[in-house]
């Protein structure tokens, strides 16, 4: 990666804040600065160097998953007499839903996991579950904004982008942010979700495909060798142009893209090449059964993103609508059922595969959706649940990371975040320490302001960090 | 101030005393946070200078006379749960509080030095916000090389320093430069063969050109935030508003004057001429991402208001005002106060819709809507009662319960009406429209024909506005009223009101235009400064506030911005002056010693050497292939675009319209520009982010961009194009193929050395592969 970038985001980011006018003399002095390096060093030293976002989208309901609420089965079929505002969107409010799923402690830590995840319940004891998470919005489009780039405006970089401008690309033949999304369609908002917003281009994430050429334009329209012919041509070419310009590091870098881009037609093609892998993890991440083959798939390859190191991974399970993600609005029971069957295997397969690389130290994994459920059914006669952003759960897993443990708390029956609330921009400031950064220094200067991921919000929440 | 220290030299007695109630309060109370040592948000209880302005919030602390207005009272009385004072140990007792509220009701009597003069806020003399004055031409030694004041100003800065402006460029290359720069696309054959050196005659040639306003407008569409859809979950398309895109192409193609330009955008409807084209350019306002679906609709509000704040400020001004929604501007002389009073100028602006369902509006002068509007309900009415009659009147053919359901209110319906009323809602339709009233419709509809339709907002009576402090609509402050930045304001006119409208965004543009608005006429000078050149004379065109860059050349700048508005406004003109200058006719090319001493090029002693934008390469290579399709104007086109690129959309079926190749060939000005699925050509040649207005397009070189320029359809199919081209045009000989390539493509002849490597190349390679290298030369996409 290779980016033309000017020394005044490079002082806002590096100088952390607003030194008057010898800033403002510095910015007139040498307004470009050319990234060459392509690893970059955060802000202080950590464990984590890469992430992985398996993003449950459509909002996974917390008491089905990672919060049980005995109080809520107690006073099944019961309405709902408390004071905040539930439904989304004018949808109607049914009546108190227990949990059809058995929560059962897990693990030497006893960590509670709903029946929906058996496999990656063994990991019980690596998971922080964050139970006192909410956002400030209950649209999905809103809401995936918010979870992805901190606001629920549009516009905004994403967390990929910040990582990747923050930590530079390890390897260049590989995009450095990756995102997978599901067969059925992207999420709502789509790019917006993975958008490098104000910064350059070249820290957006990258669509990659699980199944034919996994990059745009990766496929050459013409053979090995004419294709290798051409490019001889064009860099010939390109050189004699270039004396002219000796000093001009822009038509250089333009020149080395071509010779990337080829690396990448090979490299980015044998990432998603699976054929190589033993038959016994292709079992374990369920590429041998069609309800896992899709996200098995992607998890493998994002275990293979990661060893090439690429920065950050988005993965996307569900997508289009209502009952092909996990917005079970009609039947929430049927709906998780079938979307934690499709990635529970697969994350656990790519989890203990992180353990046996190594990967797992370097690596911090995030799960979870763009808000939660309500306990409530939806309307009545069905067992669907709507929109909850009062209190949701997520976990996360990997380097830096303290496991065994529930973090926060959901009132009693598991409607909205009443101790030690996370609020989406306090999980973000949490991954980013994580990954090294003081989120308040990890700025871009924009429009008039030191903008940041978190915005003017976030508190690094300390019970996370191992 | 001084009001009420006589007021308190005539009151005698009064129930609270500032040196015996109040300050002992303040200071037992207050102090700790918001006094001498500490002064948190900062706000300072122990000077009543800071109490009036307030803290960072912008908002008084106390309004002497109202204690019901005052903030200090809202906190510490605590009415806002969220905003308690003090936040830590007990509350005012209620004689506390007491004793505060009579003694801000009495006026807030301050007594001693509270009158200490202000310093003035250094900020204010930071140069941008300096009136314009004429900056008299500097004189230079080398008389020989100014062919105009510009030259003067550049090569002044030059040889203070001794040094040398660089060698003119060569014919061929300044030639297409000139085209790439003001159309978008290189001369063709004929245009090189005929042009005979005349560069002045040239320019004026291109500048009255068609292709001018589609190049030109793309730059101005960057800054407004045009997008074809509203982003968010479902993305709509924006009714009609391709109307406001075609408005400002043939806004610069017949050189409307800037002051009207920026006139029309932001009050079209309220001027008194107003017609339909200066009604659509007010679309302006809508341009922006909309949520259907929003997480609070008061907050929504405004910050839909917030989006026409900030880009009206930074696009005309080059102020961030935006920062100051929550607080005052950080770096900045602008207050809360000054964004709110810009809120309240667009108050009245509403978004015409159904539901989720945006709606379009008619255009015209203003009898010609109401005419138009008449008829439309006159046409409703007569519908409706023969519809009634109709279906009352036992005529339908309709099965009798869903009759029965259509008389029915909507509201009334059962379910299983409703679903009655979808199921023939077709079937009666069509029985409707045989009935006689049609025939009078249609004569309505002739006598008064329909108008042109466009997507703008809608002013209704703007209600009072209010300082919102820390931004939360839940939490509104002193009101305001409808103003420009103080810093600013001395020569805003207040508003009138129009027949229709407020007046207020009149009054705006009026004082935007003024010859004395310090700020408007240097900005669009050095935006068309940097679209010419790739860099500004101020190097952060949206920001001419402190925090800004400093111009390069204040005195060029200043002596610019006074010439245009002396020449009208008139941006052909400017375009005129600066490319007849021998500024920029200079080479590109490099000087080691000069680079070495002044690397950003802030001397200006060559020209930048910038990549095309993603729009004039596209265009190019359709020129050059000799697929574009010149078609102007009309609704967005759809680029073909890789079946893959669509899987990142929650509706891949949907979105995109199928590949039509002449219709995609027209320029990518018309492409649409969706906010959830950017083409991708463009999104990875920096296409401009289009959440909020954008200065200046990023340059990155990546590999994703090679592979879609070497790999991709648009470009191959553009590369056989050409192949086939160069046989019909120069016929089977490999040399032939090779110059006329060479000439369509790079506006030259091949050298020998590039000759020798094509000729070579093309015995064991094809035509077409040759063609698809030449669309990815460095040369193609950089203008010498």
């Amino acid at each position: 990666m290779r980016i033309k970038k000017n020394r005044r985001d490079f002082l806002w980011q590096t100088g952390g804040g607003f030194a008057g006018i010898a800033l403002t003399h510095l910015l007139t002095q040498d307004r470009f600065w050319k990234v060459e390096a392509a690893a970059r060093a955060p802000h202080f030293p950590a464990k984590a160097k890469r992430a992985v976002f398996l993003f449950m989208n459509g909002a996974p309901s917390q008491v089905d998953t990672f919060d049980p609420k005995p109080e809520l089965t107690r006073r099944n079929g019961q309405a709902y007499q408390g004071a905040l505002a539930v439904g989304s969107n004018g949808r109607p409010v049914g009546y108190l839903m227990q949990s059809p799923f058995v929560f059962a402690p897990r693990g030497r830590s006893g960590l509670p996991i709903s029946d929906l995840f058996p496999h990656t319940a063994r990991f019980a004891d690596d998971l922080c579950v964050i139970r006192s998470m909410y956002t400030d919005t209950a649209a999905h489009a809103s809401g995936c904004l918010q979870m992805n780039t901190g606001s629920i405006f549009l516009g905004k970089p994403s967390m990929g982008a910040w990582v990747t401008y923050g930590l530079g690309a390890e390897n260049e033949s590989l995009p450095a942010f990756v995102v997978m999304t599901d067969p059925r369609g992207g999420p709502i908002g789509s790019a917006s979700n993975w958008t490098a917003g104000y910064m350059p281009a070249a820290y957006q994430g990258t669509l990659f495909r699980s199944s034919g050429a996994p990059l745009l334009d990766l496929r050459p329209p013409v053979d090995d060798r004419t294709q290798r012919r051409s490019l001889g041509l064009l860099k010939e070419l390109n050189e004699q142009h270039r004396a002219r310009y000796p000093d001009d590091t822009e038509l250089a870098a333009r020149i080395q893209s071509y010779e990337l881009a080829y690396r990448m037609q090979t490299e980015a093609a044998a990432t998603v090449d699976l054929t190589r892998e033993s038959e016994t993890t292709r079992r374990r991440y369920g590429l041998d059964e069609a309800v896992t083959a899709d996200f098995g798939k992607k998890c493998l390859i994002t275990r293979r993103l990661l060893e090439k190191g690429v920065r950050f991974v988005q993965l996307y399970s569900g997508g289009g609508h209502i009952e092909d993600t996990w917005d079970g609005h009609n039947d929430c029971i049927t709906n998780h059922r079938l979307h934690a069957k499709e990635t529970d295997r697969p994350i656990a397969a790519l989890m203990e595969d992180l353990k046996a690389t190594g990967l797992w130290d370097e690596t911090l994994l995030i799960w979870g959706g763009e808000f939660g459920r309500t306990p409530t059914s939806e309307g009545v006669g069905k067992p669907g649940r709507d929109h909850d952003w009062h209190g949701f759960s997520m976990w996360l897993a990997g380097a830096g990371v303290k496991g065994g443990q529930a973090i926060g708390a959901t009132d009693e029956l598991g409607f909205a975040a009443v101790e030690e609330r996370v609020h989406v921009s306090d999980l973000h400031a949490t991954i980013l320490h994580l990954l090294g950064f003081d989120h308040t220094r990890l700025s871009w200067f924009y429009s008039g302001m030191n903008q940041r991921l978190t915005g003017v919000r976030g508190e690094v929440v300390r019970q996370v960090l191992a | 101030m001084r009001f009420f220290l006589s007021l308190a030299l005539l009151w005698p007695a009064s129930a609270a005393d500032y040196a015996r109630d109040v300050q002992p309060l303040l200071k037992r109370r207050c102090y700790g946070c918001h006094g001498p040592a500490a002064q948190m948000s900062h706000l300072r209880l122990d000077q009543r200078a800071s109490l009036l302005a307030g803290g960072e919030s912008g908002v008084p602390a106390i309004e002497p006379g109202h204690a019901n207005r005052s903030l200090l009272i809202r906190y510490v009385s605590g009415t806002d749960p969220k905003l308690v004072m003090p936040p830590k140990g007990p509350r005012l007792t209620a004689e506390e509080i007491a004793v505060l509220t009579a003694w801000i009701d009495e006026g807030a009597v301050w007594p001693g030095a509270a009158d200490a003069a202000q310093p003035e806020d250094p900020r204010r003399k930071h140069w941008a916000f300096q009136p314009l004055t004429a900056t008299p031409v500097p004189s230079v030694r080398n008389q020989d090389w100014v062919r105009n004041p510009i030259d003067a100003f550049v090569l002044a800065g030059l040889e203070r320093k001794g040094w040398l402006p660089n060698p003119p460029a060569s014919r061929t290359d300044l030639l297409r430069r000139l085209y790439l720069d003001l159309l978008g696309l290189p001369p063709t054959l004929a245009e090189q063969q005929r042009f005979r050196g005349d560069f002045d005659a040239e320019v004026a040639h291109l500048l009255a050109r068609p292709e001018y306003g589609e190049r030109w407008a793309r730059h101005w569409l960057d800054v407004v935030r045009y997008a074809d859809t509203n982003g968010y979950e479902r993305d709509a398309i924006k009714p009609s508003v391709y109307q406001y895109r075609d408005y400002v192409i043939r806004a610069l193609n017949r050189d409307k004057p800037f002051d009207r330009f920026l006139t029309e955008q932001l009050a079209g409807d309220e001027l008194p001429d107003a017609n339909a084209e200066t009604m659509t350019a007010t679309g302006y306002y809508r341009l922006g991402p909309w949520d259907d679906e929003p997480a609070d609709p008061a907050e929504d509000r405004f910050d839909q208001l917030d989006d026409m704040v900030s880009t009206t400020s930074q696009a005309f001004l080059g102020l961030t005002l935006g920062c100051a929604r929550c607080h005052n501007h950080k770096f900045e002389p602008l207050s809360t106060r000054d964004y709110y009073s810009m809120v309240a100028v667009f108050r009245g602006l509403e978004r015409p819709r159904e539901g989720r369902t945006e709606l379009d509006r008619p255009v015209g002068d203003w009898p010609a809507i109401d005419r138009f509007l008449a008829r439309e309900k006159q046409i409703a009415d007569l519908r409706a009662a023969a519809r009634r009659a109709w279906l009352a009147g036992g005529q339908s053919q309709l099965p009798p319960e869903a009759v029965a359901a259509f008389l029915l209110p909507a509201k009334q319906r059962s379910e299983a009406q409703s679903k009655l009323v979808r199921d023939h809602a077709k079937a009666l339709d069509a029985e409707l429209l045989q009935l006689p009233v049609e025939q009078q419709v249609a004569a309505l509809k002739k006598a008064t024909p329909d108008l042109d339709r466009a997507y703008i907002l809608e002013e209704r009576t703007p209600p009072a506005t209010h300082i919102l402090i820390r931004g939360k609509a839940s939490s509104p402050g002193p009101e305001v009223t409808p103003m420009v930045p103080q810093l600013l304001a001395a020569s805003f006119v207040a508003p009138a009101p129009t027949p229709r409208t407020s007046g207020r965004r009149l009054a705006l543009a009026n004082w935007m235009t003024q010859r004395q608005n310090p700020l408007t006429a240097r900005v669009i000078v050095n935006r068309v400064w940097q679209w010419h050149f790739g860099e500004g004379l101020v190097r952060t065109p949206s920001d001419f506030g402190v925090m800004g860059a400093k111009p390069t050349h204040p005195e060029l700048l200043d002596w610019l911005a006074v010439w245009f508005m002396d020449q009208g406004w008139s941006l052909k003109k400017l375009h005129t002056l600066i490319l007849s200058s021998n500024t920029y006719r200079m080479a590109k090319t490099n000087n080691a010693k000069y680079a070495q001493e002044d690397p950003e090029n802030r001397l200006f002693w060559r020209v930048p050497y910038r990549r095309l934008q993603a729009e004039a390469l596209l265009d190019s290579m359709l020129a050059v292939s000799g697929k574009l399709n010149p078609q102007m104007y009309g609704p967005q086109v759809y680029p073909e675009i890789p079946p893959e690129a669509l899987e990142g959309s929650s509706d891949p079926g949907k979105i995109w319209a199928p590949f039509d190749e002449p219709k995609a060939s027209r320029r990518a000005i018309y492409f649409v520009v969706k906010r959830s699925l950017m083409v991708p050509l463009l999104e990875v040649l920096d296409l401009c982010d289009t959440a909020r207005s954008a200065a200046q397009r990023q340059t990155t070189s990546v590999a994703p961009q090679a592979l879609q320029l070497f790999n991709g359809a648009f470009v191959n199919r553009q590369a056989k194009a050409l192949a086939e081209r160069l046989r019909r045009e120069a016929g089977p000989d490999a040399a032939q193929q090779i110059d006329l390539a060479y000439r369509l493509a790079l506006a030259r002849a091949p050298s020998a050395a590039e000759r020798n490597s094509l000729t070579a190349f093309l015995r064991e390679q094809s035509l077409e592969e040759l063609c698809r290298v030449l669309f990815n030369l460095n040369e193609f996409a950089y203008a010498n």
